[in-house]
């Protein structure tokens, strides 16, 4: 815990995040990291060299978040991700919608916030209408819907004895192991077995700026448990409770950006509402914005862009929507479940991952069988 | 330089270009050149990478009037 005053460690979690995403968003930027690209690239051509960049930023994250949990640094069962009711429907169907709306926009919410730093004002348009139906799905028309059918069909695994979500948890109660030690032993194997898988391959570890690329996406997701979990972790003087300063969730969180673009939003839009704060997410979603403008400004690809026709536009709008009621509904987007949420080793964040890369194979699936029929 | 048939892409996300290319070289003969016009930035990355995996080569690429251009030649 930080003895720190409360306003310092609130403000030490913003701009910490604004930090970290700041280098999340100029690697992202340079080295091309996109997770739609990477499905993409697989689905069209056969190639996985984004995806094992993917890969190792996940093997990277799940082993560096492994350790700080096993060290004590942080409390990997009170995320989000952990909490041990799932709502499996929700993460099934939030993460296939989002996995097509991501397929359609062109890319995912991080994609769109680095297109936005690189001159995209077609990804202002994406991500201002992802933020307001992310808003919509959390206290909105939406949410109506997702409270009253997708999230009462739910798991509830604290029900069974489980603590949370984690591998480590499962492992206890299914095998009978030491919870802590066995969720570290599943990061460490599962981390090796995804960076084995990425580092094999002699043409990818020829790529210094995927490797590095990867080594670095992961570490920042750490970074940001650490921040948030250890770091921000303090005591409200006033009422003598420890909480998480500066996280909308009021927990520890690491990078996401759909249920932040909301956030942000409503802060724009509520100003006056003293009762909103800026907070590590919205923070996050402004970093990766500035990290990509400078390096795309500094290696000369910025480039203003457009809507080139109706029918771009119309489609760009749909994903947006479905980015948005999906992202929140899965309690996450692909580095919010992808990255930060599988880092937990939470299997509800699997079970969300799995339904994203589902609903965006398929999707490029039958764009590619439109075309064939044009 | 001469090219045989012509994609649009122009306007066009990320994977459209590359689903609209590896149609129209689906369609040709071999030896025949496709000109790819484009104005993703992430087409630049993409599309060669694309000519190296299918084994299509990417003969020329540049920019014209503000849009990417790219020559592939069907193997």
């Amino acid at each position: 815990m930080n003895d720190a005053a409360p306003a310092n460690l609130t403000q030490l979690v913003i701009w910490g995040g604004f930090a970290l995403a700041f280098v999340f968003g100029a690697i992202a930027q340079r080295s091309n990291f996109c997770t739609m690209g990477a499905l993409s690239d697989i689905v069209n051509m056969g190639h996985w060299g984004r995806m094992r960049m993917w890969l190792l930023a996940m093997g990277v994250a799940m082993i560096g978040t492994g350790l700080l949990a096993w060290t004590g640094a942080v409390d990997l069962s009170k995320t989000v991700a952990q909490r041990p009711v799932m709502p499996i429907l929700s993460l099934l169907v939030g993460g296939a919608v989002f996995g097509v709306g991501m397929t359609i926009a062109g890319g995912c919410a991080n994609r769109n916030l680095v297109r936005l730093g690189s001159g995209s004002l077609r990804s202002l348009v994406v991500l201002m209408v992802m933020g307001i139906a992310a808003y919509m799905t959390l206290k909105g028309l939406f949410a109506a819907g997702r409270a009253a059918w997708l999230d009462p069909v739910a798991i509830d695994l604290g029900a069974s004895g489980w603590k949370d979500q984690g591998l480590g948890s499962a492992l206890s109660r299914l095998g009978g192991l030491e919870a802590r030690g066995a969720q570290l032993g599943a990061a460490v194997v599962l981390g090796l077995g995804l960076l084995g898988f990425a580092l094999k391959d002699a043409r990818f570890r020829g790529n210094l700026w995927q490797v590095l690329g990867g080594l670095m996406l992961g570490g920042l997701v750490v970074a940001a448990w650490y921040l948030t979990g250890h770091l921000g972790f303090g005591e409200n003087q006033e009422t003598l409770e420890t909480v998480f300063h500066g996280t909308n969730s009021r927990t520890l969180e690491s990078m996401s950006f759909v249920g932040p673009t909301a956030y942000g939003l409503e802060l724009l839009m509520l100003w006056t509402d003293k009762s909103l704060h800026a907070s590590f997410g919205i923070a996050s979603v402004l970093g990766v914005v500035a990290g990509a403008a400078v390096v795309s400004l500094a290696t000369g690809k910025f480039r203003w862009e457009g809507f080139a026709s109706l029918g771009d536009l119309r489609s760009q709008l749909i994903g947006a929507v479905l980015m948005g009621f999906g992202g929140v509904t899965a309690l996450g987007c692909t580095i919010g479940q992808g990255l930060s949420g599988v880092s937990t080793l939470a299997i509800g964040s699997f079970i969300a991952l799995a339904a994203i890369v589902l609903g965006s194979v398929l999707t490029l699936k039958w764009l590619l069988w439109r075309a064939e029929r044009a | 330089m001469n090219f045989d048939k012509e994609v649009d892409a122009s306007g066009l996300a990320c994977p459209m270009p590359i689903v609209k290319t590896k149609k129209a070289l689906a369609d040709m003969g071999a030896g025949q050149v496709l000109r790819v016009l484009a104005t993703d930035p992430g087409s630049l990355e993409d599309l060669p990478v694309f000519a190296e995996q299918t084994g299509n080569p990417l003969l020329q690429s540049g920019e014209e009037a503000g849009r990417y251009v790219f020559y592939f030649r069907k193997a």
